[in-house]
């Protein structure tokens, strides 16, 4: 700690794509040894500021103003060309980078082992079989098994989680001075999530280099970063040691950011109601057809949830948390009728339930405005039952009542999909969903593509409907702090089984099964 | 949440050239054949012994063939033939591409899989062996041309709305409609079919243009149109034999073909340009 | 592993052979059903119905289809092909469908394997030195000049060809075919025309698709990956890029190759090749269906095994595919 110099060192950089700028005057400064979080909602520039550090920028881009200084050498200044060949003496050896996909990162036709390797052959003269055990022991170094069999692996057979394991291997086994890791853990599941952060904090403290982490996640800079810098439409809003920054936050946007981050805190109290249930599960088994393709096909089915029993009644939200690929899904589509394969019962109080997606760009019908979006629900209800039928006016009317509730107006009414921001798609997705009224809306991740601070006012609305309307939600997520903010009730899933349910408040101070104890310990 | 590095295309804002020379060709070919259908500068039948092999002056401005027939006026005329059973065969095997592929797309099942076997393997086919083998069991002519090569290119167009059905009939906003309550038809026509219209339309294109070809391709060989009446594939296989002493004779159905084909694969480029620098912005 | 690649392999040949024989069967029974008597058309309307009756009974016209097809495969797999209805041998013998293909098939082949060289030869690297020239002018250029090739019928190009390079330039003579028994290397260099305009409009296909290909894979995250590393333009492009663009390729190839055998059927017809090609086409004028039967299944069979072959390949050099 006692040679803590600067290593990056960017002063007043201002970078333009073809029409729009990107960053614009932003200075930072690492030092070596040191964790520096690049924290801000998409668009702010995080993953702009360090592609250009690193020299990866497309080739329209263009630096208009300041410089980027790396251990004392001007890597790149206004004015003049990028020095491609000095960037590759730098690129891999002092200065690496992981990425938030794994899976696309890497090269799909090329061996992992060889794909290592490349960087050894493009900045070492080592000999082969020299290249081919450093490889290896690197593999073992990141915590990856049998390194000799995974060297002929290719990148399809490893593990979301192995993937990224590989791309750190690649990443540090030059040492470099300084590791950018671009959301490095945000397509992971969270216990692989949290591996990930260990391994990286440990590479940290053992090997002494810099580290920039970029993540939209205020929780996770938090628990890893030294420093933080907040940044938002390209600038830098604020920056400060962690503590300082989450303590005492100077700038509105960072208190904003910090404000919406969903916490353990709720604005009121969680209703427990002793209304009637609008739907009633019991014993359900929800099985998935396995395809087998061999000469004659056989169907193997696969239980993906048993034994789910619980309840949701009128008007209160009932939580549901688990790791992707837990049965989260399939016990949705088993309880909306998707899925037909279950044994068990599922009764419903009333019919018709509908349901809320977590993309809002796909859940919404492309080719149609929001008028016909909005009808559409409408229409097909007086189909199948007189008391809907109305006239055009009437129809028109509920749809601009609902278009105010939903916080929008009249003037959205023709534009199509591809006109809306996501905010606003979201909230259309959730004005078609309760337009005919039902008494059950399932949420499948309805916030989780969306920034924090969109988060919070799409969970207020939902919250705001219900007591408007009398609906009730079951909530599916995979945060468990999102969780906490929208329910009454929660219910824990993993492995296709639900372990624990209770209480909001029951969970989250006193938690009886470990696993749960586990996902309330990692967020 | 990703910064992706993505190359923007270079030419957004700038004219869209493909889009209006495409438009140009693909107007005048038409018109041009269109009014061949009515009228045409001269007889396209009438032999005269003493205009024969005229190189292309004003008053023939594609000059005459070997009977002295104006060939600009055969070549009005045969355009008019090649783009009405062009017209016709991608009519037939749209409407049934449209009809089969969105039916089997979206409800699956075992008719799909056997249907798509069948569709496999007469897609790996070159379409213009089977259209022997058609015109071989129909005979020949323009009505039998138009309905092998309408079978033929059918199954091209199955495939393409097929998969397009089979990629939305899982995406969210079905899901939604489904649960809504919406019906079966309306589901696959009002709500799915809108959103394939852009990529059908480039297949139409596409088709359009391999039903040129293969049309003309036939007439050449013989066993499509046959004289007299005109077809550019026809007047092509005639023109061949003076090609030293009329090299205009050939010239004028050749690149009329490419003039057409061209046209259309520039206009349908063109859209396709326009069509992503909307979604881009 | 091996075990697997094994049974795969297995299962491909049956689904070849199975292929096959539907198509067999096919091509046999739609001949049966086409309307206009055989006989007739031998012998013309004047014959005696005895004369009619007997060479019914010869060409076992009699038998139920069932019947003749298992005689005509069965003939067809102990290298019998059956004998033509119109081209005969000797006054009293009809010629054998095998004599009249066999020497024919060579040009034919020979055409498609010139081509298809070509093709390759050309295309690829025409791709990749599009990909690398950022220069604007010479995009445009090469975009409409490829557009323009797609745009031209084979048989079109065929004409412009011999215009050109044998009666302008006087490279070849026209109709003067020199058969590869008398001058293999005469023959070949009169194939090299022919091949020419079967081939440009498949150069210009193929490496429209290869740079589509390349511009597809170089946005792809892991030229990110291998730019952050470290590595050269030159050495992304032809360590990473070109790797993985050519894996649609090859399929886009094989398509091709199906194309060109139907492709050069035309072309044999514009520069007067003695090809299958051209004797399909006059077998089907004529109605003489044993020889055009032959043809189709023929024809099949090569599109097929290349398929077969195409994919063992791809197979072979993609890994993603091998896992399943």
């Amino acid at each position: 700690m006692s040679d803590r110099t600067t290593l990056v060192q960017i002063e007043d950089l201002t970078v333009k794509f073809p029409g729009n700028p990107a960053i614009s005057h932003v200075n930072l400064t690492v030092e070596r040894g040191e964790i520096l979080g690049i924290v801000g909602e998409s668009g702010s520039g995080k993953s702009v500021t360090a592609l250009t550090l690193m020299g990866l920028l497309a080739d329209d881009a263009q630096i208009c103003s300041g410089q980027i200084l790396f251990d004392g050498q001007v890597m790149a200044q206004a004015g003049r060309a990028q020095d491609k060949a000095l960037y590759r003496r730098y690129q891999g050896a002092r200065m690496s980078m992981i990425f938030q996909e794994p899976m696309t990162s890497l090269n799909p036709t090329g061996k992992v082992g060889a794909q290592v390797e490349e960087m050894l052959l493009l900045h070492t003269d080592l000999p082969k079989e020299e290249r081919r055990r450093k490889v290896c022991e690197r593999f073992a170094a990141v915590g990856l098994k049998s390194p000799e069999i995974l060297y002929g692996c290719y990148p399809h057979q490893l593990s979301g989680g192995m993937r990224q394991r590989v791309m750190i291997a690649m990443a540090t086994i030059l040492h470099p001075d300084l590791l950018v890791a671009d959301e490095p853990t945000t397509a992971l599941d969270v216990t692989i999530q949290n591996q990930v952060i260990a391994l990286l904090k440990e590479i940290n403290e053992r090997e002494k280099n810099a580290m920039i982490f970029i993540t939209h996640d205020l929780n996770l800079a938090r628990r890893i970063c030294d420093r933080i810098l907040v940044m938002q439409n390209g600038q830098v809003v604020e920056s400060g040691r962690t503590e300082a920054i989450f303590e005492h936050p100077q700038e509105a946007y960072t208190k904003r950011l910090i404000a919406a981050v969903p916490k353990r805190k709720r604005g009121e109290e969680a209703v427990v109601t002793q209304q009637p249930p609008v739907v009633e599960v019991a014993h359900l088994n929800v099985f998935y057809p396995k395809q087998k393709t061999g000469f004659f096909k056989k169907n193997e089915k696969q239980l993906v949830v048993s034994d789910a029993n619980f309840v949701i009644r009128q008007g209160e939200t009932l939580g549901l948390v688990g790791e992707s690929g837990c049965g989260k899904s399939s016990l949705s589509k088993a309880i909306l009728g998707m899925n037909r394969d279950i044994t068990g019962e599922v009764r419903h109080a009333s019919v018709r339930p509908q349901m809320i997606f977590q993309d809002p760009y796909s859940s919404l019908n492309p080719a149609k405005t929001v008028e016909w979006l909005l009808t559409e629900p409408l229409r097909a209800a007086a189909a199948r039952d007189d008391a809907w039928k109305m006239t055009a006016d009437k129809r028109r009317e509920l749809v601009c009542e609902m278009l105010r509730k939903i916080g929008m107006d009249e003037s959205y009414l023709h534009r199509k999909p591809s006109q809306l921001s996501g905010g606003q798609r979201q909230r259309i997705s959730i004005g078609q969903a309760l337009i005919t009224r039902p008494a059950l809306v399932i949420a499948d991740e309805p916030v989780s593509a969306l920034d924090v601070t969109l988060q919070a006012q799409v969970m207020d609305l939902m919250k705001k409907l219900q007591r408007e309307m009398g609906v009730a939600y079951l909530f599916i997520s995979h945060d468990i702090n999102v969780v906490y903010r929208m329910s009454d009730r929660i219910m824990v899933m993993k492995d296709g089984r639900i372990i624990e349910q209770g209480e909001t408040k029951q969970i989250f101070e006193a938690p009886q099964e470990a696993y749960t104890k586990l996902l309330l310990a990692e967020s | 949440m990703t910064n992706k590095t993505n190359e923007k295309k270079v030419h957004s804002g700038s004219v869209n050239w493909y889009l209006w020379i495409g438009l140009f060709m693909t107007v005048t070919a038409v018109c041009m054949a269109v009014l061949g259908m009515f009228w045409t500068p001269y007889s396209t039948t009438a032999m005269s012994a003493a205009e024969r092999f005229h190189a292309p002056t004003w008053r023939h401005l594609f000059g005459t063939d070997n009977f002295g027939r104006d060939i600009f006026s055969r070549v009005m005329h045969g355009a008019g033939t090649t783009i009405v059973v062009s017209a016709f065969v991608v009519l037939i095997s749209g409407s049934l591409g449209i009809l089969i592929g969105a039916t089997t797309g979206y409800f699956g099942g075992i008719l799909d899989e056997a249907l798509m076997r069948i569709v496999d393997a007469i897609n790996g086919f070159p379409s213009i062996l089977l259209a022997l083998v058609m015109i071989s069991l129909l005979g020949s002519g323009r009505h039998n041309l138009i309905l092998s090569l309408g079978i033929v290119f059918t199954p091209s167009f199955i495939r393409i709305v097929r998969s397009e059905f089979i990629r939305l009939r899982d995406a969210d906003y079905i899901r939604r409609a489904r649960l809504m309550g919406v019906g079966r038809a309306r589901i696959l026509f009002v709500h799915i079919l809108p959103n394939i219209f852009s990529t059908f339309w480039v297949s139409v294109m596409i088709g359009f243009n391999n039903a040129i070809l293969a049309e003309s391709g036939m007439s050449y060989l013989g066993i499509g149109v046959l004289p007299p009446d005109a077809s550019l594939g026809n007047m092509l296989s005639d023109a061949q034999g003076y090609l030293t002493r009329a090299p205009w004779y050939a010239l004028s159905p050749g690149l009329t073909i490419v003039w057409i084909v061209l046209g259309f694969a520039l206009l349908s480029e063109g859209i396709r340009r326009s069509g992503e620098e909307v979604s881009h912005e | 592993m091996a075990y697997q690649s094994i049974r795969l392999f297995g299962k491909k040949i049956i689904t070849l052979i199975m292929t096959l024989f539907l198509v067999s069967v096919a091509a046999f029974l739609a001949f049966q059903i086409i309307p206009g008597d055989v006989v007739t058309a031998i012998l013309g309307t004047e014959a005696t119905p005895e004369r009619e009756e007997q060479l019914r009974e010869e060409l076992g016209l009699n038998d139920p289809p069932l019947v003749r097809y298992t005689h005509w495969i069965g003939g067809v797999l102990k290298g019998d092909f059956g004998r033509s209805y119109r081209y005969s041998k000797s006054m009293n013998e009809m010629m054998p469908v095998a004599e009249l293909i066999g020497d024919k098939l060579p040009v034919t082949l020979w055409l498609a394997v010139l081509s298809v060289l070509l093709i390759i030869v050309v295309s690829i690297p025409l791709g990749v030195f599009w990909v690398r020239s950022k220069n604007r002018i010479l995009d445009a250029v090469l975009n409409v000049l490829t557009q323009t090739t797609m745009a031209v019928p084979s048989f079109f190009l065929g004409i412009l060809v011999t215009y050109f390079f044998g009666m302008v330039l006087k490279w070849f003579t026209p109709g003067g075919y020199v058969s590869y028994r008398d001058d293999f290397a005469g023959f070949l260099r009169y194939l090299i025309f022919p091949a020419i305009s079967v081939a440009l409009p498949k150069i210009a296909m193929t490496a429209r698709f290869l740079r589509n290909s390349m511009l597809t894979e170089q946005s792809q995250d892991y030229v990110r990956t291998a730019r952050s590393k470290g590595c050269s333009s030159r050495r992304i492009m032809y360590g990473h890029v070109l790797r993985n663009a050519l894996m649609p390729v090859i399929t886009f190839l094989g398509m091709i190759i199906a194309e060109i055998v139907a492709g050069s059927i035309v072309v044999e017809q514009v520069f007067g090749l003695p090809g299958v090609g051209r004797l399909l086409i006059s077998s089907i004028s004529n109605r003489d269906f044993p020889v055009v039967e032959i043809l189709i299944l023929y024809i099949t069979a090569v599109v097929i095994i290349v398929y077969f072959w195409v994919d063992m390949l791809y197979r072979v050099i993609n890994p993603q595919i091998s896992k399943q």
